[in-house]
């Protein structure tokens, strides 16, 4: 247990705290572009699955980062902790963060009068945010290259404003605006396999 | 156009770390090598040299022009890092011509120069071969034809031997002796084998500042009369290890054979022998830590 | 060395994965959003509708307008959609009060006590006339008659001020006013509209403003992506310093690098352009309207390339200093603005300094024609700067090269790489 801690804490410490910030200041902004007092349910869904489960791009897709060079990628799996533990546990970790943000945000949404379900709207936002964050994380592992991992996350999301759900169906990410939470397991679910998927092939990779 | 490089009271700065300490050299047409330890200031000095880094003190000039004048000296010069690759995804041919293009060759010069180049590094088979497929010794002679393909005047070459096997290690050697009967080339490494195969003229590096320069002859004979040989028990090698620099061992069975420096012959048994570069070079940096080379005369 | 530099990058860039992905996403794009447009056939009398416009009429308009802010002066309470996202605002007492002096101005109505009582008098008239009508109710917006002597040009000028008060984004600003007093257009309108996109523009010119509609949102951040990958590859390669040693000048090494991207962006825009090219065409010669066969590449040229080049810059600029994919987030950033920013003006004529200009329709080709220099204004804009951020690069190039910059900021610079 200590060793996991213990990547955990070089995540804390080296790899993470940059977005982290970025996280933080994409929330601190958020008041200035849009209404986040007294939001009707759909105004606030809308707030939650456009703009706050971003973050899940920001968090979750450059976890394979730190071991991007191949010299350290070699170093890090020649070890007797897998590679693919030192991302697990670097991911749960980013994914906890994302958490708490959320719970935060919409702490702070429910403060300002905005009527909505909590916990249905915490776990439907929830679920964009790991799918948009599974989505990078699959590319990125499946081509080696973090610039098409955010490429595929970003281009769902103009898929998603745009086409709606005509081409997404399932997938469709912003159901909830429209009172419909279906889509959110599906979300969960396909988060879970792109995320096994995008390990997968970063860890066959040599 | 004289082909000599002058570095006059070179200093040089990382932040308040110095890197180099008035640096003073000379070096002329033909192989020039560079020792020291590693982080003595060899690749800062050749990348100063290389334009990759300004001055921050000091006059250098090489073959006459300031160099500071960067696009000068590289249409000059060819430079071959510690590390270096290129894009996988394109075959050793490929990747020439684009470099070829960089330095200003036209194509008909490209097309003549290349397969000749790589002709010479022995490499004209592979030239279809993606670069992500070639081996280390593969790399590094392609490394050395890219960083000879405009012709320079110059060629540097930065720890080029480093992790070859013995075989590709000669053979890179000799590539660069016949390279450097037409030009200068400065090659830096910590591998004293390197330098005394190849180089007449040599510079130490200790800590940023020339310790030596000079002939590799020159440097050898400093150590002349101070290298002994005798063979003595497992148990009086460590005595010998705590007061003298051992420079190789041999185990015989009980017994070691061992070369270490003296000041002069420290007991009966030791022989005088020949120095070598190696252990002028030992005796060259144990001299500089102010130590003495051997306190032999408790015994 | 420029031009053959120039083919080897092109090449280099039709190897990469990126790339072909670039160009997928584009003829996706195409295809969802455009690929069964069918060309606007000539209306007919006796239509059910003919859609709606925007009206002209600057007293309805006025009225319309002023209704609003009426209404919602009495409400206290303000929507607005500075971004595209719903944002309610109160406002403090002295930006109340100038409120109030514009509607005072503006209608003749002073005071809270007043406007409450003209928002009532407007419901309860609602009310009668829909009693009079009979079972179904249609509820009218509000509407405010302008005062005497009110022109134009002065309630446009308290209208700006108003939407500024309110943060932007309000139905008071220019962009929206018009929106505030939409007609249903008469068989005449529609098919003045018609003679105008197919004499005026040629019909290729408004489906070609269309399709650069659909693809300005794409091509507003795909860029920054082959640009970001570019500029990390020499590092990624190990091929940085055989690459800084050479005699090549930055400059020629920096812009060949960002011509050939331009290049290879905007050939696969002409290529798809051809399929809607072809279709107008047929229509076209079928109808006996004579179309224009450059219109795609005048707006692609015109509309479209200014924004890949602003685009293709940032990702230059932002990873050369900063070998990291900073570039997207910022990109990321100003898309997200720009788009959500212009979906109140999708109809067009509302270009202002937008990076990724609307025009949602292959219509309202006066409007385009009205305000042409808005458009141009923007477009030289972004591609001036986009130039100038080009340079830029090859400066910060320059000076890499010879060892002078690093982006050395302690302990961010650190973890800046990770991005």
């Amino acid at each position: 247990m200590e060793r996991y801690w213990q990547i955990e804490k070089t995540n804390l410490k080296y790899h993470i705290p940059l977005h982290f910030l970025v996280c933080v200041f994409l929330l601190g902004i958020s008041p200035f572009l849009m209404g986040v007092e007294n939001l009707s349910a759909a105004d606030t869904a809308k707030v939650l699955e456009r703009y706050v489960a971003l973050l899940g791009i920001v968090m979750m897709v450059p976890v394979f980062l730190p071991e991007q060079d191949r010299a350290v990628q070699e170093l890090v799996y020649a070890k007797y902790t897998k590679g693919a533990a030192v991302y697990l546990v670097r991911l749960l970790g980013n994914v906890l963060i994302l958490a708490a943000f959320l719970g935060i945000y919409i702490f702070v949404l429910r403060s300002n009068n905005c009527e909505f379900p909590v916990v249905k709207y915490y776990f439907g936002t929830f679920a964009g945010m790991l799918f948009f964050g599974a989505l990078g994380l699959f590319f990125y592992g499946m081509t080696d290259n973090l610039v098409i991992g955010y490429m595929a996350s970003i281009v769902y999301y103009i898929m998603a404003v745009g086409g709606g759900n005509k081409y997404l169906k399932m997938f469709y990410p912003f159901s909830m605006s429209m009172e419909r939470y279906g889509e959110k397991l599906w979300l969960f679910a396909g988060a879970a396999v792109l995320t096994a998927g995008g390990m997968y092939f970063r860890c066959r990779r040599k | 156009m004289s082909t000599t490089i002058k570095i006059r009271g070179l200093n040089q700065y990382y932040g308040k770390k110095q890197a180099l300490k008035d640096v003073n050299l000379t070096i002329e047409t033909g192989m020039f090598g560079l020792l020291g330890r590693n982080g003595a200031g060899k690749t800062t000095l050749m990348k100063v040299l290389a334009t990759l880094l300004p001055k921050s003190e000091g006059q250098v000039s090489v073959c006459g022009k300031n160099i500071a004048r960067a696009q000068e000296i590289r249409r000059i010069t060819g430079y071959l890092p510690q590390e270096f690759s290129m894009y996988p995804n394109m075959s050793v041919y490929e990747a020439m011509d684009y470099l070829g293009v960089l330095s200003g060759l036209s194509r008909p010069q490209r097309k003549e120069r290349i397969p000749e180049l790589l002709k010479r590094v022995n490499l004209q088979y592979d030239k279809r071969k993606k670069v992500k497929a070639l081996s280390g010794g593969m790399k590094r002679r392609l490394g050395i034809a890219q960083a000879i393909l405009h012709d320079p005047k110059v060629l540097i070459v930065d720890e080029p031997t480093a992790g070859l096997d013995p075989e590709e290690r000669v053979r890179f050697r000799n590539l660069l002796c016949e390279i450097a009967e037409e030009r200068i080339v400065i090659l830096s490494t910590h591998i004293v084998g390197d330098i005394e195969a190849t180089c007449e003229n040599i510079a130490v590096l200790d800590a940023g500042e020339i310790i030596y320069t000079g002939t590799v002859s020159e440097l050898t004979r400093m150590a002349e009369g101070r290298v002994f040989q005798t063979e003595i028990s497992k148990k009086e090698l460590e005595e010998l290890k705590k007061q003298c620099i051992v420079t190789s061992m041999l185990t015989l069975g009980n017994n070691v054979m061992v070369r270490f420096l003296a000041e002069e012959k420290p007991f009966a048994g030791a022989k005088s022998c020949e120095a070598g570069v190696e252990d002028a070079y030992m005796y060259l940096m144990q001299e500089r830590g102010g130590e003495d080379v051997c306190s032999y005369s408790s015994l | 060395m420029f031009i053959q530099l120039f083919i080897k990058e092109c090449r280099q860039t039709a190897k990469s994965l990126i790339y072909w992905l670039i160009v997928l996403v584009l003829i996706f794009d195409y295809a969802s959003q455009l690929g069964s447009t069918e060309i606007m056939p000539e209306p007919k009398k006796g239509q059910k509708e003919y859609g709606y416009k925007q009206s002209e009429d600057k007293n309805i308009i006025m009225k319309m307008t002023l209704g609003q802010l009426l209404e919602e002066y009495y409400r206290e309470n303000y929507s607005t959609y500075p971004i595209g996202f719903y944002k309610n605002v109160t406002l403090d007492e002295k930006e109340d009060e100038r409120i109030g002096e514009i509607i005072e101005e503006t209608t003749g109505i002073s005071g809270r006590a007043a406007a409450e009582k003209a928002v009532s008098d407007w419901y309860a008239g609602q009310e009668r006339t829909g009693g009079e009508n009979g079972g179904m109710m249609i509820m009218r917006n509000m509407e405010a008659e302008p005062a005497a002597g009110l022109t134009y040009e002065r309630f446009e000028e308290l209208m700006d001020e108003a939407d500024d008060i309110l943060g932007g984004g309000s139905s008071y600003g220019e962009s929206c006013r018009g929106g505030n007093a939409s007609v249903p257009m008469t068989y005449e309108d529609a098919m003045e509209e018609y003679r105008e996109l197919t004499v005026k523009d040629h019909l290729t010119g408004g489906y070609a403003r269309l399709f650069s509609d659909y693809m300005v949102v794409f091509l507003g951040i795909l860029p920054v992506f082959l640009a970001v990958t570019r500029g990390l590859r020499d590092k990624r390669a190990g091929m940085q310093e055989l690459i800084y040693t050479r005699r090549c000048s930055s400059a020629v090494i920096i812009l060949s690098r960002y011509l050939a991207m331009l290049v290879m962006l905007v050939v696969p825009v002409l290529v798809i352009s051809v399929l809607p090219l072809s279709h107008c065409l047929k229509y076209a010669s079928a109808a006996g309207i004579q179309a224009d066969a450059f219109a795609y590449v005048k707006y692609t040229f015109g509309w479209l390339l200014p924004t890949i080049m602003i685009v293709t810059s940032v990702g230059m600029v932002l990873t050369e200093l900063t070998d990291t994919a900073l570039a997207v987030l910022v990109q990321g950033a100003w898309w997200f603005v720009s788009v959500f920013a212009g979906v109140g003006s999708l109809s067009g004529g509302m270009y202002g300094w937008n990076l990724v200009p609307r025009h949602n329709t292959e219509l309202n080709w006066s409007v385009y024609h009205e305000n042409f220099t808005q458009l141009a204004a923007n477009r030289i804009l972004y591609a001036v700067l986009a130039v100038i951020l080009a340079v830029f690069t090859a400066f910060i190039y320059s000076q890499r090269r010879k060892g002078r910059y690093r982006f050395t900021w302690k302990g961010i610079g650190r973890s800046k790489k990770q991005i």
